[in-house]
């Protein structure tokens, strides 16, 4: 028995050894793709020796991909939710690291040809609830509004219902496209249409501006509306690691969150965490 | 090349000439239209699968099965690493557990059906229906068949759990870890405290109520995160206040070094104390390079309404022959840490501790007279193990469960406790695939 028990150990003694990192995987949310992708891209040019494969998929892919292995990085667009962490700690023992990357306005995007400039949190909810379904009810046209959203794997998704519809569902009529790059086309395609995503998306059709409050003032998700909180839709993006980060991934990591790093996030459309 | 060239060129002037009609078709009025009334069409059927999609969503299937070979050291052995050997046999493979899970969240309620196939048959493992509360969200009622609120190891799942087996002291106290009852949860969002209780039949997973007392089960939680160095102390306490009436006017304690036996205070049919204190502890931290760690202690004392060769609970039906009832002071411990090796492997060490009689020592139990047997016996178990997960599904297990008893050491003992005169040949050999889908 005891020398079943040690060959069998023996046998095992080459799995324990930590692998050797010379690659690093991220995969996550679809808004921080163009992101990550021009993070890995810049980082992998200067440090030709590592290999970056950047993957979206959506913020929960990712960090489901963090919970079992299959990803170094996890890219998401929302926090990590309890139910995440604790599927963390039962497979690694870890809580997670949480890293803030980037922040970012979710741009609230209508077609260019349509009149309404400025809608409040309250109206946008009840747009995506199914309360109001068209345009005359908020100053536009007499046209029945199209919703376009993303799908439910999407952080965007997540936060956009929490934070918006305040935890309410989407209305059944919404079409949940995969991507932003998706919603924003098909905004840009549907004049009667409206769609949510990343402020570094909003190119080809117009972001509206956002009043907190029927009374307040509306603002657009410039940098500095975003910056001075001004902005009512803004957040951050989030990268998760498994364990606090050593060697090649703690590199990257620093490399991102430093003054080089954040220049990128800047370039890509977004807005740099300081 | 020339010629190929002619090829192309006639295929291209041919194409052209094809698809000139077919664009002016394109461009009319009529074909618009008709494309329009299709593409409205198969947005109809989108939105129609959209909604039977939705409703198929809320259906989550899972489940895993964990085959297993696992030898012993003698034939027949008494075991809790995944029970008992048969008679004559020390080696064998087996379905240790066979899960298939149908899971139905609706928003704020759930349903939850898990069977449990092996070699030995079906068996019902979760059967519970729950509702949240909508205004808070932090306060859930569950009915049915499901874990007792007790402890950590219980509501940790086989799946998940490092070492093949839960502890001895938590096979004996909560066999098959669910109960029969109804139980509340209260778990506010970003809450370091959390609390659960319920009521419970007592009896066990798949056996009958059998007594009109019921019993109450709880735990008082609280989680310490310290995210900045990614570590969490967790951990709680546990109670369990429960009564199983007996069937038998016998009533036998420990008095000094033997088992007394009271037939006077005790009518038939009254209801004696089942009562369990639990302590928990979870440590989570990282030890790098190599990765995330826990240390994870588990304490329990209680008193246990037993029978003279079992220290289970003590449980029989109305009408059932009388079964003198033993009342013993339990005890029990254990401790287990996990270290992460990069992503894949997990090294295990894991002590487990248990005394079904605190009230003697091993020394007494053989002497002639006292009426001791093995179910008085104190184990410790020593369980070192390796675990690679081969990918996000499967994983192997490599254990080996160490096991002493306490040793008798009286000459004039009684015949089955001969064999406790030494040290039992009961260790065991666990190698595991698990599939978890």
């Amino acid at each position: 028995m005891k020398k079943i028990f040690l060959a069998l150990a023996l046998l095992a003694l080459p799995m324990i050894a930590p692998a050797q990192r010379g690659a690093i995987t991220v995969k996550g949310s679809d808004t921080m793709v163009i992101l990550a992708q021009r993070w890995a891209e810049i980082y992998m040019s200067a440090h030709p020796d590592i290999t970056i494969q950047v993957t979206g998929g959506g913020s929960g892919t990712g960090l489901s991909a963090l919970q079992n292995g299959t990803t170094d990085i996890a890219n998401a667009s929302r926090p990590i939710k309890p139910g995440e962490r604790e599927k963390l700690k039962q497979r690694f023992n870890s809580l997670g690291v949480e890293v803030k990357a980037a922040r970012d306005g979710l741009s609230v995007y209508v077609h260019e040809s349509n009149p309404v400039r400025e809608l409040s949190l309250d109206q946008i909810k009840s747009i995506y609830t199914g309360e109001i379904t068209n345009w005359k009810t908020v100053g536009g046209p007499d046209a029945k509004i199209v919703l376009y959203s993303r799908e439910n794997n999407s952080g965007t998704y997540v936060y956009f219902k929490d934070y918006v519809l305040r935890g309410s569902d989407y209305a059944a009529a919404c079409q949940n496209l995969p991507g932003t790059a998706a919603v924003v086309n098909g905004v840009a395609r549907d004049r009667n249409g409206i769609g949510y995503g990343g402020a570094a998306y909003s190119k080809g059709i117009r972001s509206i501006g956002v009043r907190k409050e029927a009374g307040s003032p509306a603002y657009e998700p410039t940098e500095a509306n975003i910056r001075s909180g001004n902005y009512p839709i803004s957040r951050f993006l989030y990268m998760y690691l498994r364990e606090k980060p050593t060697g090649v991934i703690k590199d990257y990591i620093d490399w991102i969150i430093s003054p080089a790093g954040q220049e990128i996030v800047t370039s890509v459309g977004y807005f740099p965490v300081r | 090349m020339r010629r190929s060239s002619n090829v192309i060129l006639t295929l291209v002037a041919a194409l052209l000439g094809f698809a000139r009609p077919l664009l002016a078709e394109d461009d009319s009025p009529a074909r618009v239209e008709e494309l329009k009334g299709q593409v409205e069409g198969m947005n109809e059927t989108m939105l129609e699968m959209q909604s039977t999609l939705s409703a198929l969503a809320k259906v989550k299937i899972s489940g895993y099965v964990q085959a297993q070979f696992r030898t012993g050291e003698s034939d027949g052995q008494a075991s809790f690493a995944g029970g008992s050997f048969p008679n004559g046999v020390h080696s064998q493979f087996m379905v240790r557990r066979g899960r298939l899970k149908v899971n139905y969240a609706a928003g704020l309620t759930q349903y939850v059906l898990q069977m449990d196939v092996t070699q030995n048959g079906v068996g019902i493992k979760d059967a519970y229906a729950q509702i949240t509360d909508p205004w808070s969200k932090s306060l859930s009622l569950t009915a049915g068949v499901f874990d007792r609120p007790f402890g950590f190891e219980i509501s940790y799942s086989s799946s998940s759990r490092e070492s093949p087996e839960r502890s001895r002291m938590f096979q004996t106290l909560f066999p098959g870890e669910r109960e029969l009852g109804a139980k509340i949860e209260y778990q506010p969002s970003g809450s370091l405290l959390n609390a659960k209780a319920g009521l419970f039949n007592g009896t066990g997973p798949t056996a009958n109520e059998n007594d009109n007392n019921k019993d109450l089960i709880g735990r008082v939680g609280f989680q310490l995160p310290f995210y900045d160095a990614n570590a969490e102390i967790d951990g709680g306490v546990s109670f369990y206040g429960g009564k199983v009436r007996y069937n038998s006017k016998f009533v036998y304690a420990v008095a000094g070094d033997r088992w007394a036996v009271d037939s006077t205070s005790h009518p038939v049919g009254d209801y004696f104390d089942r009562n369990y204190l639990g302590l928990d502890l979870q440590s989570y931290f990282n030890v790098l390079p190599a990765g995330g760690s826990s240390v994870r202690f588990e304490f329990i004392t209680g008193r246990q309404p037993s029978t003279s060769s079992s220290n289970s609970a003590y449980s029989v039906a109305f009408n059932a022959a009388s079964t003198p009832l033993y009342r013993r002071d339990v005890s029990g411990w254990y401790l287990n840490a996990v270290q992460n090796i990069g992503r894949r492997n997990q090294v295990v060490l894991k002590f487990d501790v248990f005394d079904p009689n605190t009230s003697v020592e091993g020394s007494a139990i053989g002497k002639a007279g006292a009426n001791f047997t093995p179910a008085d016996i104190a184990y410790t178990t020593f369980g070192a193990g390796l675990v690679h997960h081969w990918d996000s599904n499967v994983k192997f297990i490599f254990y080996y469960d160490v096991v002493s008893n306490e040793t008798v050491d009286h000459a004039t003992t009684t015949a089955n406790l001969v064999p406790f005169k030494e040290d039992l040949k009961d260790n065991v050999l666990t190698i595991r695939m698990q599939y978890r889908f």
